[in-house]
């Protein structure tokens, strides 16, 4: 059953929504000439399917009242996230370029105090979970409808803290929040299973009190279907593992540590990634 | 002290649905009455210090006022990055509520004392750190700044501390003097030390010599420009804390000093070593051995008068 998912999210071919996002994420690479490509490129569909189709949300109010809260905890995700934002309208597409200036607004992981959309700032793993755990509880609190997404990292879940959230959410049966694992299976110094194995990672969440549902992590389809299925204040939260390839789109990037992070990033090297994107 | 302050926030949580506690498997029949009360407004969670500070963060997001309440040393020690980010970047308005505060705990081990929480937490952006002397104080500052903006930290004492600030009916950020202008003697301190040093002053002045204690409740900003009619003339300025000597009042006070242009002469400190303590017996045990009780504050400032004692003179 994995092993198909695994497949699949290898052989989905990229539409061209998916290739223009991408091409977006290389503007802002190639503006601040380093980041995180494999981590963006492993979560870009999860985010686009959430703002295209899943998450009630407006661009033109980014803080309205009852907007579903969306938390990316793995923050060094965020290109893949400042390119849906720019899509859709959160800010133009030329402020990409600007990615890790001094006076950007786009930094290097995501914060809430400088870029409209985003919901809190990360970039230390193993935090989201637990802010989105009292953000669903204060939805609850009010009876609000609104629901809580909070996006996380394989390699995050080498954090004790996102198992002490995990095991918290069951408790107070959270049942309007998702947590979303992005499972590309590669962390920054290797393979999940050479580091850390998560397996049996469905298991676990079932374990700690979630309701688990496994998806093509790049199909866009199956997750608008799963993520954007109605939710109950009270019961179970819910775990869905996206099994995702970590630079997916681009072959020289695909499961490759040394696209997790560069530093330095030369133009020659974008210039050859773009020739990627418009074959 | 935390009885007070506990009972503080079911009163406040009572008067607006906003404040909410949180602990941290804090034992049975902790504010048992506020559960039954208000259970929306009460939550006991796991010995998750990283997951309690997040969720408070989340909560406070959100527009809810959070009162975190669980052992100081897990707290700042465990959860600090949860504090610096979730809390402090995000310059949301939770209290963390300080158990054990110093040497309370000292029967515990050096894993359960508070000797450099003062420090850590005046070292995140945007917390306010007060160390309040008496449960009578707790209730006024608690209740005083519910609505501050700003994220708290607030270290408690072990509890019956004598109430010595009662004449300060409504709490506020300024230091609170206790004698006259121009004293030969000027005491600076902060938390359950303040009784300690009112014994001191009693004694010194029964011995004639004319003394100020100057209690900083609140950390971060002293005022010490506005002190120069009490600190200024000074023959002996001692800072008597129950923290390490490094990052705690002392350090506030230098600073102040120097970034005001005042003179740092006659300036001592007593506080606790910049050790891990192997001993274990009572809060009192350590602060006797480690000269911060009245008596002992009376012999250091006899000696400092005397001229015999320079031992800790500030060298800068």
């Amino acid at each position: 059953m994995t092993l198909d998912y695994v497949q699949r999210a290898n052989e989905i071919p990229l539409d061209l929504k998916s290739k223009k996002l991408r091409l977006l994420v290389l503007d802002a690479l190639e503006g601040g000439g380093r980041g995180h490509l494999g981590p963006a490129l492993s979560l870009l569909e999860i985010v686009r399917a959430l703002y295209d189709s899943v998450l009630l949300h407006d661009p033109k109010s980014p803080l309205l009242p009852i907007r579903d809260r969306f938390i990316l905890s793995k923050g060094h995700g965020c290109l893949g996230l400042y390119a849906v934002l720019a899509d859709r309208g959160y800010f133009p597409t030329s402020d990409l370029k600007d990615f890790c200036r001094f006076n950007s607004n786009l930094g290097g992981h995501p914060e809430r105090a400088t870029l409209p959309g985003i919901e809190f700032s990360t970039g230390a793993l193993g935090h989201g979970l637990s802010v989105g755990i009292g953000m669903a509880m204060a939805a609850r609190l009010r009876a609000e409808q609104w629901r809580t997404f909070v996006l996380l990292g394989d390699g995050e879940l080498n954090e004790g803290s996102v198992w002490e959230g995990a095991m918290h959410a069951s408790q107070h049966q959270l049942g309007a929040l998702t947590v979303i694992v992005d499972f590309n299976r590669m962390q920054a110094s290797g393979e999940v299973d050479s580091i850390v194995s998560l397996e049996p990672l469905a298991s676990k969440w079932k374990a700690f009190g979630f309701e688990v549902l496994e998806v093509n992590g790049h199909d866009i389809v199956d997750l608008s279907r799963v993520l954007g299925s109605s939710r109950e204040p009270f019961g179970k939260p819910r775990a869905v593992i996206a099994h995702t390839v970590k630079g997916k789109g681009f072959a020289s990037a695909e499961n490759s540590t040394v696209w997790h992070h560069k530093a330095k990033i030369s133009r020659d090297e974008i210039f050859l990634l773009r020739n990627e994107m418009s074959r | 002290m935390r009885q007070k302050a506990l009972l503080t926030v079911y009163k406040l949580a009572k008067q607006d649905p906003r404040v909410v506690f949180i602990g941290s498997d804090l034992g049975a029949g902790t504010l048992r009455e506020m559960q039954l009360d208000i259970p929306g407004q009460f939550f006991m969670e796991g010995v998750s210090e990283q997951h309690v500070v997040g969720f408070a963060a989340g909560l406070a997001q959100e527009g809810f006022i959070p009162y975190i309440n669980t052992i100081g040393t897990f707290l700042t020690r465990r959860a600090f990055e949860q504090i610096s980010i979730d809390i402090g970047l995000h310059h949301l308005p939770v209290r963390l509520l300080s158990t054990g505060g110093g040497m309370v705990y000292a029967p515990l081990g050096p894993t359960h004392t508070a000797v450099e929480d003062i420090g850590l937490m005046l070292s995140v952006p945007n917390m306010k750190v007060f160390a309040p002397a008496d449960a009578f104080e707790m209730e006024n500052l608690l209740s005083t700044l519910v609505e501050d903006k700003d994220p708290h930290y607030v270290r408690f004492g072990k509890g019956g501390e004598s109430i010595v600030t009662q004449e300060f009916s409504r709490f506020d950020l300024g230091p609170k003097i206790f004698g006259n202008e121009s004293a030969e003697v000027v005491i600076f301190t902060t938390g359950i030390m303040l009784q300690h040093c009112l014994d001191a002053k009693a004694q010194l002045e029964s011995q004639g010599h004319s003394t100020t204690v100057l209690h900083f409740p609140y950390l971060n900003y002293l005022s010490i420009e506005s002190l120069d009619s009490y600190i200024g003339s000074a023959h002996i300025r001692l800072c008597v804390e129950e923290h390490v000597p490094r990052g705690g009042l002392f350090t506030q006070i230098l600073h102040e000093l120097i970034s005001a242009g005042r003179p740092l002469t006659s300036l001592y400190q007593l506080a606790l070593p910049a050790s891990f303590s192997h001993n274990y017996g009572s809060q009192m045990d350590h602060l006797e051995s480690n000269g911060l009780t009245a008596p002992k504050v009376v012999t250091k400032i006899k000696d400092l008068v005397s001229g015999s004692s320079k031992s800790n003179r500030m060298r800068i």
